[in-house]
This record gives C-alpha cells, sequence and structure tokens, in this order.
C-alpha cells in the first residue's frame, strides 16, 4: 500500500472532480425528480379518471426495475429511436425518472396522512379544491415527508455511482483511474472515496434532523 | 410554518446556486462531448445515410475526411494503453497513440482526433451507433465480436504471461516445473490456463493482483501470472520485475471499425503495416510497453 503515493495532490484533485460530478448529477436530480414526484404524487391523489391509473401504471412499472438497467437504457438503447445523450444527461434523465417514481409513492403516502376532515372543512369553508391542496393538504404533508425524502435523496446520491457503467467521470470513476495507476493505490484510493461518500451523505442526513426537529 | 416554507425557500436557493456554481467551475473539464441535441452542428446535411439525424461517426473514410476529425473510442482508466492522467487531464497510452498514428495518416495531422471514453459495455453499441469511428480499447479479437463490428489485424499482441524478479532463472513457460510457486488471482481464468500449461505448478491464489503482486514481492512465490497488459504495468510501477517468455495464451487485441467500414479498416491494416515495417510499432510499443515487441 503507498498512501502518499495514491494521494498525491493530483490524485485527490482528481477524485475530487470526481465529487464535483456526482454532487452535480445528484443535484440537478434531486431537484427535478421532487418537482416530478411531486406532480406524480399529486396527479394520483386527486384521482383524475384514466390519468391517475396512467400514473399509478408509470410509478409501478419504474419503482420495479433496476437504476442499472434504466440508465443503460438511456445512454445505450434510447439512440435507436433516435434520441442520443451524453453520459451526464443520460445519469439524469435515468435518475430523475427513477427517483421521481419513488418519490411520488413518498409524497402520496404524505398526502394521504392528512385527514379527510380537513380537506372537508377546507372545502365546506370555500377553497377549491386546488386551493386545498396548496394550502392545506401539501404543507402538512411535506413536513412529515421530510425524513423519507432525505433518505431517498442519500440514497440517489450514491445511486449515482452507477453512471460509471458508462463512462461518466464521477467519484467511483475517477476513483478506479487512480487505483489503476499502480496496485498499491487501490486501498488507498477506496478509502478516500468513502470517506468522501460518508461526508456528504452525512451532513445530508444532519440537515434532515435538524428539519424533523423543528417539526417536533 | 411560514417560517419553514421560508426555510425550504432558502434551501432550495442554496441548492440550485450550488448547482449553477458547479456547472460553470467545470465547465472547462469536460469533454467536448455534445450535450442532447447539440450535434445539431455536425455536418449531417452531407451525409447520404438513412440516419441522416445521428451526429458524428456513422460510417465511412470520406465521412471521417467531411468531417474533419477521426473519433475514437479508447478506455480512460486502463493504465499504458488508454489512461486519463490525473495530473495533466490528458488520455495517453498505447492505444491513444495508435489512434493520433490513424488520425495522422488520414489527415496528416495528428491532432485532428477526438477521443471518447468507452467502457466494456458502451463500446460496441457507441460504434453501431456512429458516435465513434473505431475502437481501440484493449478489445480482444474474438469470434462472437466479430459478428457485431469489423476488426483489423492485430495491433498488440496480447496473452498470458509471467512476471517474475529481474535474474530470475524462470524464463518461459517452459521453466515451470515441479515446485515452483505461482501466484495468481482467484477465480480468473489465468490460474486454470496455467494450471493446464504447466500442470506440476503450485499454484497460490489471491484475492486481487495487488494481493499477489505483494507476495511476489515477498518472495512467497516465483512468478506471477495474468495477462501481459496489466504484467507491464506492474513491471513499469516496480522496475525490479519484468515480464518473460512472452505470451502463452493468445488473447489479440484488435481495432474495431463498423461492420462493412472496409475503406477505414483497409486504411488502418496498411498503416499497421507500414508502421511495422519502418520501426516506428516498435517505437511506440516501447515506449509504453518497455520494451521491444516479441517477435
Amino acid at each position: 500500500m503507498d498512501f502518499a503515493g495514491a494521494f498525491a495532490w493530483d490524485n485527490v484533485v482528481f477524485i475530487l472532480k470526481g465529487l464535483l460530478v456526482t454532487l452535480e448529477v445528484a443535484l440537478i436530480s434531486i431537484v427535478l425528480s421532487f418537482v416530478i414526484g411531486c406532480i406524480l404524487a399529486i396527479v394520483q391523489y386527486a384521482k383524475i379518471p384514466v390519468l391517475s391509473h396512467i400514473v399509478a401504471t408509470w410509478v409501478e412499472i419504474i419503482r420495479n426495475l433496476p437504476l442499472l438497467l434504466l440508465i443503460m437504457f438511456t445512454y445505450i438503447a434510447l439512440p435507436d429511436i433516435g434520441i442520443k445523450l451524453d453520459p451526464f444527461v443520460s445519469t439524469v434523465v435515468a435518475l430523475t425518472v427513477f427517483e421521481s417514481a419513488m418519490l411520488a409513492e413518498i409524497v402520496r403516502g404524505g398526502l394521504r396522512s392528512i385527514e379527510k376532515g380537513q380537506i372537508e372543512a377546507a372545502r365546506s369553508s370555500g377553497l377549491t379544491y386546488v386551493q386545498t391542496l396548496w394550502h392545506i393538504v401539501l404543507p402538512q404533508a411535506l413536513r412529515s415527508m421530510v425524513p423519507p425524502t432525505v433518505s431517498q435523496f442519500i440514497s440517489l446520491l450514491k445511486d449515482t455511482s452507477l453512471a460509471t457503467a458508462i463512462a461518466l467521470p464521477e467519484l467511483v470513476h475517477n476513483m478506479s483511474i487512480v487505483k489503476s495507476q499502480n496496485v498499491n493505490y487501490t486501498l488507498p484510493a477506496f478509502l478516500l472515496a468513502t470517506m468522501l461518500y460518508l461526508i456528504v451523505n452525512f451532513a445530508l442526513s444532519i440537515v434532515s434532523r435538524r428539519l424533523e426537529l423543528r417539526r417536533a | 410554518m411560514v417560517k419553514s416554507f421560508k426555510r425550504m425557500s432558502v434551501l432550495s436557493l442554496v441548492a440550485v446556486f450550488m448547482v449553477v456554481l458547479a456547472l460553470a467551475g467545470c465547465g472547462n473539464s469536460q469533454t467536448p462531448a455534445p450535450a442532447a441535441g447539440g450535434d445539431k452542428s455536425a455536418p449531417k446535411a452531407e451525409a447520404p445515410k438513412t440516419d441522416a439525424a445521428q451526429p458524428a461517426a456513422a460510417g465511412g473514410l470520406d465521412e471521417i475526411k467531411k468531417r474533419g476529425k477521426l473519433v475514437v473510442g479508447v478506455k480512460y482508466d486502463t493504465f499504458l494503453f488508454g489512461f486519463k492522467n490525473p495530473s495533466s487531464g490528458q488520455v495517453e497510452g498505447f492505444d491513444v497513440d495508435m489512434a493520433k498514428a490513424i488520425a495522422k495518416k488520414i489527415f496528416g495531422d495528428e491532432s485532428k482526433l477526438e477521443l471518447k471514453e468507452v467502457t466494456s459495455n458502451t463500446r460496441i453499441p457507441m460504434l453501431q451507433k456512429g458516435d465513434i469511428d473505431a475502437i481501440i480499447a484493449t478489445m480482444t479479437i474474438t469470434d462472437e465480436r466479430k459478428q457485431q463490428v469489423d476488426f483489423t489485424d492485430v495491433y498488440f499482441k496480447a496473452g498470458q504471461a509471467l512476471l517474475v524478479k529481474k535474474g530470475s532463472p524462470i524464463k518461459s513457460i517452459a521453466d515451470i516445473k515441479k515446485g515452483v510457486k505461482v501466484l495468481g488471482a482467484k477465480g480468473s481464468t489465468s490460474v486454470k490456463n496455467i494450471a493446464q500449461k504447466a500442470p506440476d505448478a503450485t499454484i497460490l491464489e489471491f484475492n486481487n493482483y495487488q494481493d499477489a503482486f505483494a507476495a511476489l514481492k515477498a518472495g512467497q512465490g516465483d512468478a506471477l501470472t495474468t495477462d501481459n497488459a496489466i504484467l507491464y504495468g506492474m513491471a513499469k510501477q516496480d522496475p525490479n520485475y519484468q515480464v518473460v517468455g512472452g505470451i502463452f495464451t493468445d488473447e489479440p487485441y484488435g481495432i474495431a471499425v463498423k461492420k462493412g467500414n472496409t475503406d477505414l479498416q483497409k486504411t488502418i491494416n496498411d498503416l499497421l503495416k507500414e508502421m511495422k515495417q519502418d520501426g516506428s510499432y516498435d517505437k511506440m510499443y516501447e515506449k509504453w510497453i518497455g520494451e521491444k515487441p516479441s517477435k
């Protein structure tokens, strides 16, 4: 093992650049999948004829597929129908599709936890259905969803590593380049990547815990 | 509640800000690989292909010349062959020099080359979709792959070999006699091969090549066996060790082009012949592998 060699400045910077790509992909996917997940959940919750069923089926299908398959699908199979994406965009698309379906289930659970009585009260005091959703149901539902949502974000961040399969230059990808320079760099490179994932995800779960405390 | 909403919006603002920052920060470090739809600048108008909407590297030599650059898929994580140097950010290696030589042959200028990273999963689909003109990525010529792509002649004689300490009495597979300890990695085909070719050898298996190499250095064995490409990388890391005796299995690397792209295939084959005749192949081989190619 050669810690000094493996942790040479250039190698560390290179791995940190990988972390940056990981964070970019994760942040963009988190924002997109949260918005889309909420929309999917509301459509299901609102029981719009036909549309709600289509969305429910979609969510069920996506939730039952492995993410790696989706990532490889967007990069390798979509070109067959004329859609060409680079590894970065492919990964964001695949993660967004997958995580929005996962989040839709979390949000739907949150929405359903709001008592019917509140909705009835809101409706009878003159609020429209949309107003009721926006002012009464969503704010309460969102707060109860914080812990499962953050843990979903944490797994999203970890799942970006699957994109090494399509050569996205993210953390695991850059780590494997560093370790391939020298057999003695293997363990140090793995340790560094492990530390970086831990730091980022631990920070996320601290944020989650603080939000929970505020709620209580 | 209002307060928590404020907090949420602050948080999301921060998130958006970070995304923007990150994007700005690494804009220059990304490869010029086009984003979605960015390929529109490719000269698709003159491409007489049915997949005219597809970008860049779809096909024949004429198209490559028209485009003005050759697009080659290489690995970024394979030391000595296709490797993105963390210090310089450049991709370098035997495969990369090969790609440069082809670009020079076609354009008279080795810089008219674009490298794209491939993995074992993505290289054939990328070639078939026209993302790249050729694959130079430590790819062994096999019958199964020949059904999907066309290979050039062998550009690197890969196969299983032996790594020993300099000055070792072991000069080739023939010296692996009874009592000689050979190190390998668990479950690898190279361990099975050595058991077949040298049935008298004592084989010690390790979890990975790192451990096996460490054991060789510690004197726990006499030779380490796996693909010569990996062994040359180890020998480069520690000059006290050398690869001996040539290869005893045959897993030659070829350059893959899209099926039916015979003019590019022929250009590369001609180039390989020229390079072997004028000695530039040997020079390139020595530059990366550290010794002359075995005849």
